[in-house]
């Protein structure tokens, strides 16, 4: 009985073998890599109606095939079909692959455990014979750390009928749902363009995608062109930006094919992908504009609210200290003078915002990068700007007065501290320059969705700033009667008016403090050298440039003067040209942090850690503040330690261009930046004005997601 | 002073955006290397200033690379340009412990064995040559011309398989951009995609 049984089934082992091959094996070293197996969705073959057949690979754990487009390295998976006359094969239907990361910085995109390939198969309308055999020959490449060409010859032989039932149900309903979908309608999703030089930029706007954790572009070039890695970049207002790096000879390419896939996480079974035709794109947006007027009136807005939250951020608190000074000093006078001293304030705020977007727009139209606060990686303007601080802080302590009338208040020593509407204009403009090394909570978003849109986006934009900014003096000048809420003027005044002098020499410190970032100690020493001239040519003008000295004295003592803040701008200027960080100076980072460099951050995430980016500069106070109060606090420092997250400071003092490229995926003009990159995850972003909870809430989710995996 | 500022500025952001993309694109300044060879001898691209150089990223281990050398095709091509008085260097990027790692007395064996005809084996295992040349695969091949410019970049001919058998019926576009470049033509395909095994860095 059990020979009978025995000898049945080797017979029947016997047969299938005899009939069809439908799994074949890949060994290496005794170890199955690749085992591949033909299936189709059907139990027989009716003629004229089509199916879908399928290479079912399965990889050894860690070992990968590759995807239509391999990447960095690799080879796609190659099917080629051995049919009888007539019949049909249809193009490589590929589920959406993993991006998969190397040493080096090596991507390639393909497929672990197990993939299957599938293909729709038409069979002619006649058919003869009680079944048809069809067989494919696959040509993979398997890679893990090595690679290694693996290929098979299958089969499979199905009874021609006239009716079929679906078989394999579950693997193809499970593979067909990972297929890529057609791209959506405008309602869903909206796409364009854009070429630079070396760069293509997709830009989608869709609420799936920017709901979405995960986003990512895969390319499918031809081979006309070379890709480098695509970055994803979000911007405000759910725009996603796809940046990919290209190389080619042809100059009119202006898109490439892919797919946008998202879900989310980067891995697994629930991503979704839209297919990216570039003849249908391509076509479908040239007639839509880049932003939509909904798009730009919300980030107006948030241009107009970031620009009155600066009033209130730490770094504008020297400043906000004058501002308060000069309605304190106008209280009491006539309601027109009030007036038209506050709107030469606005002036002052409007000018140097509308100055500054003419030059970034200049710039931006020259092919520059542009980014906000730009002016404070500049060590010229720094030492220019503590020269100004510090001569007006010694009006302030009585060192020398304006004595001029004010109608011909036109020194501009004189102007900033004028009482006159050029003095006010001239505060407008001085507290505008110290308030901009400050990103406020809406202001990041708001440029950086500016910056790039087109020139007369960013002036606008700018406007918003300068007017939400300009907003509360507007409502204090056109309001004289709330002006009653400050105190009435008096002799106290001028107890307030040497404090207010002591906020700006605090002021200085921390220019001073940025030169020695951005130039060491030598840099610190000449900027100081200038100012204790400077400091002497002002007590000469305070102490003999009286209006009783002689015609004669009053001469010599001006051009003394002259010469000595000539002369020592000069000499002093050449002296601080020269300096320059001494070597190993650079990013002098503190305590557990390690400096940034592009290489570090990749190889950190190849080595599996989370990494936590603080994109940060010395003149940048927002930054300071949030370090000090957060990201140097108890709590927060161990709650890195405990879940063993890298730390990494990106200091953009000095303007690293690395760094800078970096801030531009994230779609940030400048500093403040935090980013937290969960180890195998889409890096996550936090706001400018961090807090504790919100840092130690999403460092939470990450880990749980992190253990539940 | 305002004008000085401006112009610093200027500079200032210039730079910024001057930041070197992964791979020297065709076209631009060759980075320069110093690499340590097979025979124990310091290799770097100033040294052959004015002389036309081809770099070859290589791993013994892998599939692409087997295909070029066990059909001998690779070596024809080393030893026809040499001659011609190009420099030819075979650099292997492979991290120690992984495929493709190389030492100085494995490379000497490696050179006898495989009949390799290039100027020299260079072993760069902290793969710092590759990286500054973002070398990707093996075999990745790049052309410098004399005057120190990378005239191509990418694969080594048009058909990316392992198949030795496709080597007859594929272009191979170095020795296209080699004989133009030395024929006085400007270089017609200068940049391809690379296929081949990643290169194993550490």
């Amino acid at each position: 009985m059990s020979a009978q049984r025995s000898f049945a089934g080797a017979f029947l082992l016997l047969l299938i073998l005899a009939i069809a091959k439908p799994v074949s094996g890949q060994t290496y070293e005794g170890r199955e890599l690749v085992k591949a197996q033909l299936i189709a969705d059907t139990d027989a073959i009716v003629p004229g109606q089509p199916f879908t057949a399928g290479i079912l690979l399965h990889m050894a754990p860690h070992w990968h095939t590759y995807w239509k487009f391999s990447g960095d390295a690799g080879l796609p998976t190659d099917i080629k079909w051995t049919l009888p006359q007539d019949w049909k094969a249809g193009e490589i239907q590929w589920p959406i692959p993993l991006r998969l990361m190397d040493p080096g910085d090596i991507e390639t995109y393909g497929y672990e455990n197990e993939v299957l390939l599938l293909q729709e198969i038409t069979p002619p309308a006649t058919l003869a014979g009680p079944s048809t055999k069809l067989s494919a020959e696959a040509n993979w490449l398997v890679c893990e750390r090595l690679c290694i060409p693996g290929d098979a010859k299958l089969e499979i032989e199905l009874p021609v009928a006239g009716k079929n039932a679906p078989a394999n149900e579950e693997i193809f309903s499970r593979y067909r749902r990972t297929l890529p979908q057609s791209w959506p309608g405008k309602d869903v999703a909206k796409a364009s363009w854009t070429r630079s030089d070396s760069e293509l930029q997709l830009a989608v706007e869709s609420g799936a995608l920017a709901n979405s954790p995960v986003a990512e572009f895969f390319p499918l070039p031809d081979d006309k062109v070379v890709v480098g890695h695509p970055k994803t970049e979000r911007g405000p207002a759910g725009k996603i930006t796809f940046r990919i790096p290209i190389e080619t000879q042809d100059p009119k390419l202006a898109s490439l094919n892919g797919l946008v896939v998202f879900g989310p996480d980067a891995t697994g079974p629930n991503r979704n992908a839209w297919s990216l035709d570039r003849n249908v794109v391509a076509s479908a947006t040239t007639s839509s504009t880049p932003s939509s007027p909904s798009t730009l009136f919300l980030n107006l807005l948030f241009g107009f609210i970031g620009g009155f939250i600066l009033n209130l951020m730490p770094c504008v608190l020297p400043v906000i200290s004058l501002k308060i000074f000069g309605f304190v000093q106008h209280a009491g006078q006539s309601r027109a003078r009030i007036l038209r001293s506050g709107l030469a304030f606005i002036a002052g705020i409007f000018a140097w915002f509308i100055g500054l977007a003419l030059l970034l727009i200049a710039l931006k139209s020259a092919g520059r990068e542009i980014t906000w606060a730009f002016q404070f990686t500049n060590p010229w303007f720094v030492f220019a700007m503590s020269a100004v601080v510090l001569v007006f802080a010694l009006n302030l302590f009585g060192v020398y007065e304006i004595s001029l009338p004010q109608s011909a208040n036109r020194s501009v020593l004189g102007l900033t501290a004028g009482e006159g509407d050029a003095g006010s204009f001239f505060q407008g403009v001085f507290a505008t320059v110290l308030a901009t090394p400050c990103t406020a909570p809406f202001l990041g978003a708001a440029l950086g969705f500016a910056f790039t849109q087109s020139g007369w986006t960013i002036f606008i934009m700018f406007v918003a700033i300068a007017t939400g900014m300009s907003f509360p003096y507007l409502l204090l000048s056109a309001q004289p009667a709330w002006l009653r809420l400050l105190p009435k003027p008096g002799p106290w005044m001028e107890r307030v008016k040497q404090l207010m002098g002591f906020f700006l020499l605090a002021t200085l410190l921390f220019l001073l403090w940025v030169i020695g970032a951005e130039r060491g100690v030598e840099g610190i020493i000449w900027t100081a050298c200038l100012l204790l001239a400077l400091s002497l040519a002002c007590w000469m003008k305070g102490s003999f440039l009286t209006p009783t000295a002689s015609p004669a004295g009053r001469l010599v003592v001006v051009v003394l003067m002259l010469v000595l803040v000539l002369g020592s701008g000069w000499y002093f200027g050449q002296k601080f040209a020269v300096t320059k960080l001494a070597p190993g100076g650079e990013t002098p980072v503190a305590g557990d942090w390690q400096p940034f460099t592009p290489e570090r951050l990749q190889s950190e995430l190849a080595q599996g850690h989370n990494v936590f980016v603080d994109f940060t500069a010395a003149w940048c106070l927002t930054c300071k503040f949030n370090e000090a109060t957060v990201l140097e606090s108890a709590a927060v420092r161990e709650a890195f330690q405990r879940r063993g997250i890298v730390k990494i400071k990106a200091d953009w003092t000095n303007a690293d261009p690395a760094i800078t490229k970096m801030l531009k995926q994230f779609g940030r003009p400048g500093v403040p930046l935090y980013v937290l990159y969960p180890a195998g995850k889409s890096p996550i972003v936090f706001p400018e004005l961090l807090t504790q909870s919100i840092l130690l809430d999403k460092l939470e989710t990450i880990t749980t997601n992190v253990a539940a995996e | 002073m305002k004008t000085r500022l401006l112009l610093t500025a200027l500079t200032c952001l210039a730079s910024a955006s001057l930041f070197a993309a992964d791979s020297p694109a065709p076209g631009s300044a060759a980075p320069d290397f110093s690499v340590t060879d097979s025979k124990g001898k310091t290799q770097s691209l100033s040294q052959y200033k004015g002389k036309t150089v081809v770099l070859e990223w290589f791993n013994p281990g892998c599939p692409f690379v087997k295909k070029h050398y066990g059909s001998d095709n690779m070596q024809k091509l080393q030893a026809e340009y040499t001659a011609k008085g190009v420099v030819w260097l075979t650099i292997d990027s492979s991290a120690p412990g992984k495929e493709g790692h190389l030492t100085a007395e494995e490379a000497e064996k490696q050179i006898a064995e495989w009949k390799m005809k290039s100027t020299a084996l260079l072993l760069d295992p902290d793969g710092k040559a590759g990286q500054t040349y973002g070398a990707k695969n093996t075999p990745h091949m790049f052309i410098i011309n004399p005057e120190g410019k990378v005239i191509y970049a990418g694969a080594i001919d048009s058909k990316a398989t392992p198949n030795p058998a496709d080597i007859a019926t594929s272009t191979n576009y170095v020795k296209a951009a080699l004989d133009e470049s030395m024929g006085g033509k400007p270089v017609s395909t200068a940049s391809t995609k690379p296929y081949g095994c990643s290169v194993k860095y550490k």
